[in-house]
């Protein structure tokens, strides 16, 4: 163990001595700091914080493969592991020093991460330090292990970028790295149940957003460190000094084993958990911003409509439609009431009900607005929810043919909620200031056949 | 301008040639070794005492390499019996790798680190690490000491990695070609490291295919080819059990027929290429007035005449028919 932090020591200094290293270890997670938070989360302080566990992962995984992994195979094709195999060290010394140099070095980067978000982002740290460490530990001792077993396995530089390249891709766009996990349709979320990552974002965003512990995910945790020891075993296993020692397919099956807790996960979470949960911790973002930007606050919006006008019953018809698959043949079928009371004391809401067919399951309820930019200083859509504990998609098109739509997934309870969808293109259409635009609004109901119903009111920008 | 060091032995110190009634270091006997059914090694047999220079005298590919990584530990034999400094390199690794100090025909360390900081590592690994400062005295380093490995040149990088050999104060120092690439005068000043590593009594084997290197450092020498040890002993013996005597190099005014040279009084053995005439001769004198006759009866000219002795060069010429390339 001394010889393996003495190599680990020497491998962290002369990180910091190597350009390239320094910018893919510390520059470059900022990059995707400033990237993440700035353009995608509009600055937005509570869009930060749920995007700051899937910044977190990122950086996590890319020193798991692209560092950890990628060096080892480096050092054994350039020969530089022949020196250490003549002094009287291990090849688990070998493999101890590289997950020890990987960790030491990737805590700083967190660190910094976490100063730069709060710096310049504002973004409220909801986590305590040592829930955030095992987290990070969790997580680095996973991918690390992804790391070490590829660099077991792959003869060459070029076969480790090609196995690094397939997972790094399917973890990066099918975890809720990139791309929230609710706003993916819903096979991918089942499959993304498999995934490693999925773990340590959904994990990270249960605790920074939906303020829940360490503890409620501790099986997460679990399965991130059994998978990284069985990594870590397997490097020991299988670790090769030189260049010239190929690996058999029969020890590569052996790879097989690293894989097993996210299989077993994997099936876990798809035949136990509901997978809406997630789609819960991003509803919650709009109750994260009412609390922690208070510059946000609902009373400082743009009203769109609050049902509370007395030709209301007109105005439905007017800006409101239910459209449902299959046009007048479908079997689903969606209905607009105003009911009493609504939110916050407020005379009025709007019932969208109805149900869902099976094989029929699009339903949505369509309001189309007019707006005028004029001043504005737009960055979202807003809206007061209750509703049945089923999924719904709140979606967005923005005035502007070059914007895509933009959506959320969320989960009404019995209680009123507010939804919050970013959405910068509202803020920066391409018309003149004192022009109106048309944007479109869905409520999307999501999910199983049955029926349905969910309550809105005070539709608003912010 | 290397240093000669006081480096402290904790074994035998005695300089010495090499010595039979010293205790045997190396044994190995009957070493078999195949890659993917490509013979490496056939039976390679030799032994090396305590303090002697033992060199490994061969082409490359002749088995030299897969020898040392054999007796480093590094290798697993297919079959035959290897004791180094009485272990077995295969089973007892970490105790061996404690008493001997190696270093590889290229050495490659990370660009960023500095030399001392090489040795430090290197050293911390050992239980009783030799002292880093005298080391790079000893080797000339002192002056590079803050110098990253990248900026060394590839004289001070093999003394680097002699260093790093030396790191643990080993009783037997396995040398794989030292001085491969090298210029002559980086390789002169190896040399003189490996002389004194003979003068402080350590054991040292090196592997060269330089006939000059073996020739120069070597107490005794085995050369090898096609994975056989082909002859050993000391230079001398070998040069003088090949039996050819003189070498001598004529250019003929004019062709002379090579059985009238094989017939000549002490002529041992003859052959012509493209127009010089090599004559082996034991002894000389007899067969040059034997020549000088020759060539009056003949009415033929000398117009040049070079004398030198046989090499190990020779030798493997004489015992393979090819040239140590």
């Amino acid at each position: 163990m001394r010889a393996a932090i003495r190599i680990a020591l020497m491998s962290i200094r002369l990180v910091m001595r190597t350009k390239a290293a320094l910018f893919f270890t510390f520059l470059f997670p900022l990059i995707f700091l400033f990237a993440y938070a700035g353009i995608f989360a509009h600055g937005n302080p509570a869009a930060v914080v749920y995007m700051f566990g899937p910044l977190v992962t990122l950086n996590i995984m890319g020193s798991g493969f692209w560092g950890l992994g990628t060096q080892s195979v480096m050092q054994r094709e350039r020969g530089s592991l022949r020196r250490y195999r003549l002094a009287p060290i291990g090849s688990g010394s070998m493999v101890m020093s590289s997950l020890l140099a990987n960790y030491l070095l990737g805590l700083p980067t967190v660190a910094l991460l976490v100063a730069c978000a709060m710096v310049f982002f504002h973004m409220p740290l909801q986590i305590d330090l040592l829930t955030l460490l095992a987290l990070v530990t969790a997580g680095t001792f996973a991918f690390a292990g992804f790391g070490l077993t590829i660099a077991s396995i792959a003869n060459t530089m070029q076969e480790a970028q090609i196995y690094n390249n397939v997972i790094w891709f399917t973890l990066l766009f099918l975890s809720g790295v990139t791309v929230p996990l609710p706003m993916l349709p819903h096979w991918i979320q089942r499959f993304a149940a498999f995934l490693p990552a999925t773990y340590l974002v959904t994990s990270f965003q249960a605790i920074m957003v939906g303020g829940e512990s360490l503890s409620q995910h501790w099986l997460e945790m679990l399965v991130l460190v059994v998978s990284g020891t069985f990594g870590l075993l397997l490097a020991w296993k299988l670790f090769r000094w030189e260049k010239e020692e190929k690996i058999s397919r029969r020890a590569k099956l052996l790879a097989i084993a690293f894989v097993v807790p996210f299989l077993l996960m994997g099936t876990w979470i798809n035949v136990h958990r509901n997978l809406v949960a997630w789609a819960e911790t991003y509803s919650l973002l709009g109750r994260t911003v009412s609390s922690g930007d208070q510059r946000a606050a609902p009373a400082e919006g743009i009203l769109l409509d609050d049902f509370e006008d007395p030709q209301e019953s007109e105005a439905l018809l007017q800006h409101w439609q239910v459209l449902t698959e299959g046009g007048a043949a479908a079997l689903s079928v969606g209905e607009l009431d105003l009911i009493l009371p609504g939110a916050a004391g407020t005379a009025h809401a709007l019932r969208f009900h109805g149900r869902v067919a099976p094989d029929h399951g699009h339903v949505a309820a369509r309001y189309t607005f007019a707006l005028s930019f004029a001043g504005k200083d737009v960055r979202g859509l807003e809206v007061e929810v209750r509703g049945d504990s089923r999924l719904y998609q709140l979606k967005v098109t923005p005035p502007t043919a070059a914007s895509a739509p933009i959506s959320a997934s969320f989960i009404p309870d019995s209680d009123w909620q507010t939804i919050r969808l970013p959405a910068s293109a509202l803020a920066n259409p391409s018309a003149t200031a004192n022009a109106t635009a048309s944007c479109l609004l869905e409520i999307v109901v999501d999910g199983a056949p049955g029926e349905f119903h969910i309550d809105l009111d005070e539709l608003r920008l912010y | 301008m290397l240093i000669a060091s006081a480096l402290a032995l904790r074994y035998h110190n005695q300089p010495h040639m090499a010595n039979n009634s010293h205790p045997v270091v190396v044994q190995v006997e009957d070493l078999h070794k195949q890659y993917e059914g490509i013979r490496a090694l056939c039976g390679v047999t030799f032994e090396i005492h305590q303090g002697e220079v033992f060199g490994l005298l061969g082409p490359n590919g002749a088995g030299k390499t897969t020898t040392i990584e054999i007796l480093e530990g590094l290798r697993r034999p297919d079959s035959g019996r290897v004791t180094v400094c009485g272990m077995d390199p295969a089973r007892e690794k970490a105790a061996l790798k404690e008493r001997i100090g190696a270093q590889l025909q290229a050495t490659v360390l990370h660009d960023k680190i500095r030399v001392e900081e090489a040795l430090e590592l290197f050293a911390s690994f050992y239980r009783e690490p030799a002292s880093v400062g005298m080391l790079l005295e000893r080797f000339g380093l002192v002056e590079k000491r803050r110098s990253f490995f990248e900026k060394l040149s590839g004289g001070q990088k093999q003394r680097l990695a002699l260093a790093l050999a030396l790191v643990n104060n080993p009783e037997l120092v396995l040398l794989d070609e030292p001085t491969v690439g090298l210029d002559a005068q980086v390789r002169r000043d190896i040399y003189a490291l490996i002389e004194q590593f003979r003068a402080e009594g350590r054991t040292t084997l090196l592997t060269t295919h330089y006939i000059e290197e073996a020739e120069r450092l070597c107490d005794r020498v085995a050369i090898i080819d096609r994975g056989q040890v082909i002859a050993l002993g000391t230079p001398r013996e070998l040069v003088e059990a090949s039996g050819k005597g003189t070498r001598l190099e004529l250019r003929l005014a004019k062709p002379v027929a090579l059985d009238r040279l094989r017939q000549l009084e002490a002529v041992t053995d003859c052959r012509e290429a493209e127009g010089i005439y090599y004559l082996h001769a034991q002894p000389p004198a007899q067969a040059v007035a034997a020549l000088v006759r020759l060539l009056e009866a003949e009415d033929n000219v000398l117009v040049d005449l070079h004398m030198s002795q046989p090499t190990l060069e020779d030798v493997f010429v004489e015992m393979t028919g090819r040239k140590m390339e």
